[in-house]
């Protein structure tokens, strides 16, 4: 929990918000958990409220679940990390399924986007928001036997942030706010996180959010596959490259369930790894695996019919970015008209059914949305107007027509939605050229100039795909902002900086949602990118098994997973 | 024929040679590098420059294919710096799960598709050889992909006869992982059926139409002396030919296959070592390949030239 000073005066700020009307009780259990509140100080906010105090962090497959079952090896099927799994320099799906079984954070995100304490139990800020205390858990052992302590902390992060190589994945969320030296171990049990500036989303940056945060021993020499140290549930048992990774349960350790029984259930897990989707889907199918952690909804119609499974689906936060290089033409001279008249051609519904089966949510080109970050304000909806969009291009001096061309790999859905983009450009008198090319050739640059020569940062037009991030500001930090290495707009609105730093740096729940309605505003008039979904997640299993917990389907923490014989 | 052979054994040196540096510079032109294979399209440039300098791929490409090359041709194939494991054994259980998918998938496909060509150009313009040159013909047109899926949903997910994917489980006896391996065997007959059946079907139309063939019916030797003695030896020859010829796809090209049975082969070993830049798992698994490829060739001259005494005395 918070400081008590500190916990009773943003407690208060947060039920006059909602008793205001500023403020939805969700809303306030999010903020309540990014600022360290435990469950019972959040039960009593919402009681405060005239609510009750139920959990936020229920998943889709909570509800009606039987007793646990001890034992049992739980077959998960994914694609193989396409490197080895080292948890400093993974990036793709297989890699961080396979860490989350022997290895974990300080924080865990919910399937709302709240956050729960795992190897801290509380974090509370300073009053300017740039220096964060955390308290570890305690009795917390490695698989190997030795206790873990905040020096483990440290030695991670100074891992992650060493300029000499360390994590570009865990770099981009801490860029400008968290630099080497700046974790301190204030004793065995506290961490302290000086920032370079004040941050008041920090907590999720350390949180399995930024999956490379997670901990490792001091020792740690970067081989996992030979020592594979971990304070998880489980313990790597074998890895066999491209094929399987099997894991069993770690006998010493410190999670309990709510009735004190020791976690895991499970006796072990096995990681089946295939790459193809259809491949995947037609063993689910067959009954030799139990679980797909996560499912792509394109042919993935057999599994949400089949009688023997079940399929969960997440509010997910991964979006399409859908970048106008701001720096190139047409859009340096058309500006934010030819942007929007692009943004109007978009039917929004029509590509949420196509791409994912309706079950996405829809975005309006902003990253402050209601529907998918609780605590944003609820964003104007962006209709298709083509009307409007002629409109637009005229105003910008293309009253004859456009030829714009867009740049996107050959991965995922990227193809489908570009395809889609032309098509209903079309009507508006926008034709779009598919400059299609393959994933490596789109991802590759120079040696030694790589995000002057990349095609995804230096193109005119192009589809990014972004895995989940669990707040806003993360997502405009990582491309929105001038220094944003990461920019395929390469977007500069003075504004947008001045206000997002206010927004960053301020806990006051009020003035925060007056600066997002301002930013949303800004990135919606501008229109740098479009964002016309937030993809939801699925994670498809036989129907006896329960309490894989999210977030969403990307992460899988199986620590208090089980199976029923039914 | 023991000059054959050993001209034949020479010829690999220089070839082998040939293939590693082409490896190499193909490598080269690959967009990308290691370090980001490694570290991903998010790694800042500098973290990438310092991984590459870290595994020696800053180097020119001269030094680093000297240097591998005299660390392969002792023995020593290294360690792959995309995967952190030994390359020998990474490749070479790859290539031994290969040879076995190959090897059934020959013994399934080399005597069907020899006796339904052999039938169907005795029986020529029958209406049974247009059932099975057009049927066969059909097969091959259809991508591994759909009859693999089709058969898979068939035969594992709805009948549950057979097992879902190629790999038998760790420790299965030899007959277990036949088993495993019938349904990935069945989509490479479907392709390779109808294109040895045509060969074998050309080659019995073409000695049946020989004097020596006349001859021998005219002197009232019986029909299947006639069919074994003379037409299935000689008409053999370019069916042989075109079967060392599949040989190296069936080890190196199944990619498909292994990708949707989730079978470890060398296929999908090449495709990715390529994909990330994992050049000493690449230069390994693609010569492991060429030697097998050239092997089977050599192999099949050999029959060939003990089917047909004019090639095995140079004439």
């Amino acid at each position: 929990m918070a400081s008590a000073k500190y916990e009773r005066e943003y407690g208060q700020h947060l039920v006059e918000q909602v008793l205001k009307g500023k403020m939805t009780r969700r809303q306030m259990l999010v903020r309540a958990s990014v600022f360290g509140f435990s469950m019972t100080a959040a039960g009593s906010l919402l009681a405060a409220c005239g609510g009750d105090s139920t959990d936020s962090s229920s998943s889709p497959s909570a509800a009606g679940m039987p007793a646990p079952v001890m034992g049992g090896i739980l077959k998960l099927i994914g694609p193989a990390p396409i490197t080895d799994p080292d948890p400093v320099t993974i990036y793709d799906q297989g890699g961080i399924v396979l860490v989350s079984q022997f290895l974990e954070y300080l924080i865990n995100l919910n399937d709302d986007n709240s956050l729960r304490p795992v190897l801290a139990e509380s974090w509370t800020p300073n009053d300017t928001l740039d220096v964060w205390t955390f308290k570890l858990r305690t009795g917390v052992t490695f698989n190997d036997g030795t206790p873990f302590e905040a020096e483990d902390v440290v030695a991670t992060m100074e891992r992650l942030l060493d300029p000499e190589g360390g994590s570009g994945g865990a770099k981009s969320q801490w860029g400008g706010v968290l630099s080497p030296k700046g974790t301190k171990a204030v004793d065995a049990t506290t961490v302290e996180f000086t920032l370079d500036k004040p941050y008041a989303d920090f907590p999720y940056t350390v949180s399995n959010g930024n999956y490379n945060s997670a901990i490792l021993s001091r020792s740690y020499k970067g081989d996992i596959l030979k020592n594979a140290v971990g304070t998880g549930a489980y313990i790597l048992d074998q890895y066999t490259p491209k094929q399987k990774a099997t894991f069993k349960k770690n006998p010493t350790y410190w999670g309990k369930d709510d009735a004190g029984k020791q976690l895991p259930y499970l006796d072990g897990l096995e990681y089946i790894m295939v790459e193809d989707n259809s491949a995947q889907n037609l063993q689910l199918q067959s009954g030799a695996v139990d679980c797909q952690p996560q499912t792509v909804f394109q042919g993935a119609q057999a599994l949400f019919q089949d009688p023997n499974l079940r399929v969960d689906i997440y509010p997910g936060t991964g979006i399409r970015e859908i970048a106008f290089n701001q720096t190139k033409e047409p859009w340096k001279s058309g500006g934010a008209n030819l942007c929007q008249a692009v943004a109007y051609c978009l039917d929004r519904p029509a590509i949420n059914k196509a791409l994912y089966d309706d079950r996405s949510n829809l975005g309006y080109d902003t990253f402050w949305q209601e529907t998918v970050f609780p605590s944003s304000p609820p964003a104007p909806e962006r209709a298709q107007d083509y009307d409007k969009a002629k409109q637009l291009l005229a105003d910008a001096g293309h009253a004859g027509g456009l030829e714009i061309e867009l740049t996107v790999a050959k991965y995922l859905e990227n193809p489908q939605l570009a395809q889609l983009i032309q098509d209903q450009c079309k009507p508006a008198g926008i034709t779009v050229k598919i400059n299609q090319m393959s994933y490596t050739e789109f991802y590759a640059g120079s040696d030694a100039d790589y995000y002057g020569t990349t095609p995804w940062i230096v193109a005119p037009m192009t589809i990014v795909e972004w895995g989940s991030r669990p707040a806003p500001g993360i997502y405009a930090a990582a491309m929105l902002l001038p220094d944003a290495v990461w920019s395929s707009s390469h977007w500069d609105n003075k504004d947008f900086v001045s206000t997002f730093d206010e927004y960053e740096s301020t806990g006051d729940e009020a003035m925060r949602a007056e600066l997002a309605t301002k930013l949303s505003t800004l990135q919606q008039t501008d229109t740098p990118i479009m964002l016309p979904f937030f993809i939801s997640q699925a994670r498809a299993q036989k129907k006896n098994v329960y309490n894989i917990k999210g977030p969403g389907s990307i992460y899988c923490d199986c620590s208090a997973a089980y199976m029923t014989t039914a | 024929m023991l000059r054959l052979i050993g001209r034949r054994l020479l010829l690999m040196v220089p070839t082998l040679i040939l293939a590693s540096i082409l490896i190499f510079l193909l490598a080269e032109v690959l967009p990308g590098n290691v370090g980001r294979s490694i570290l991903g399209q998010y790694a800042t440039p500098e973290d990438v420059a310092a991984l590459n300098r870290e595994l020696g791929a800053d180097r020119p490409l001269v030094v680093r294919y000297v240097a591998w090359a005299g660390n392969f041709v002792t023995g020593d194939w290294g360690e792959s710096p995309v995967q952190k494991v030994p390359v020998r054994p990474y490749v070479m259980a790859a290539l031994w799960n290969s040879l076995i998918l190959a090897g059934f998938a020959l013994i399934l496909i080399v005597p069907t598709s020899i006796v339904l060509g052999v039938f169907s150009g005795l029986r020529r313009d029958s209406a049974l050889d247009r059932v099975i040159t057009v049927s066969t013909l059909s097969m091959t047109v259809i991508p591994e992909f759909v009859s693999g899926v089709v058969l898979l949903y068939v035969f594992a997910v709805w009948l549950k006869w057979l097992p879902v994917t190629a790999l038998a489980p760790e420790g299965a006896p030899f007959y277990e992982r036949l088993y495993y391996l019938i349904l990935p065997a069945i989509p490479l007959m479907f392709l390779e059926l109808g294109y040895i059946a045509r060969m074998a079907r050309v080659g019995t139309v073409q000695v049946l139409s020989m004097p020596y063939i006349r001859t021998a019916v005219l002197k009232g030797v019986p029909r299947s002396r006639v069919v074994f003695g003379h037409v299935l030896r000689n008409a053999m020859v370019p069916t042989v030919t075109v079967i060392g010829s599949q040989v190296g796809w069936l080890i190196g090209g199944l990619v498909v296959v292994e990708t949707l049975f989730s079978y470890p082969g060398i296929g999908k070993v090449m495709v990715e070592s390529a994909l990330n830049h994992d050049v000493p798992v690449l230069e390994a698994s693609v010569l492991m390949v060429a030697v097998v490829y050239m092997f089977a060739n050599l192999v099949a001259d050999i029959v060939v030239a003990l089917l047909n005494p004019r090639i095995r005395k140079g004439g």
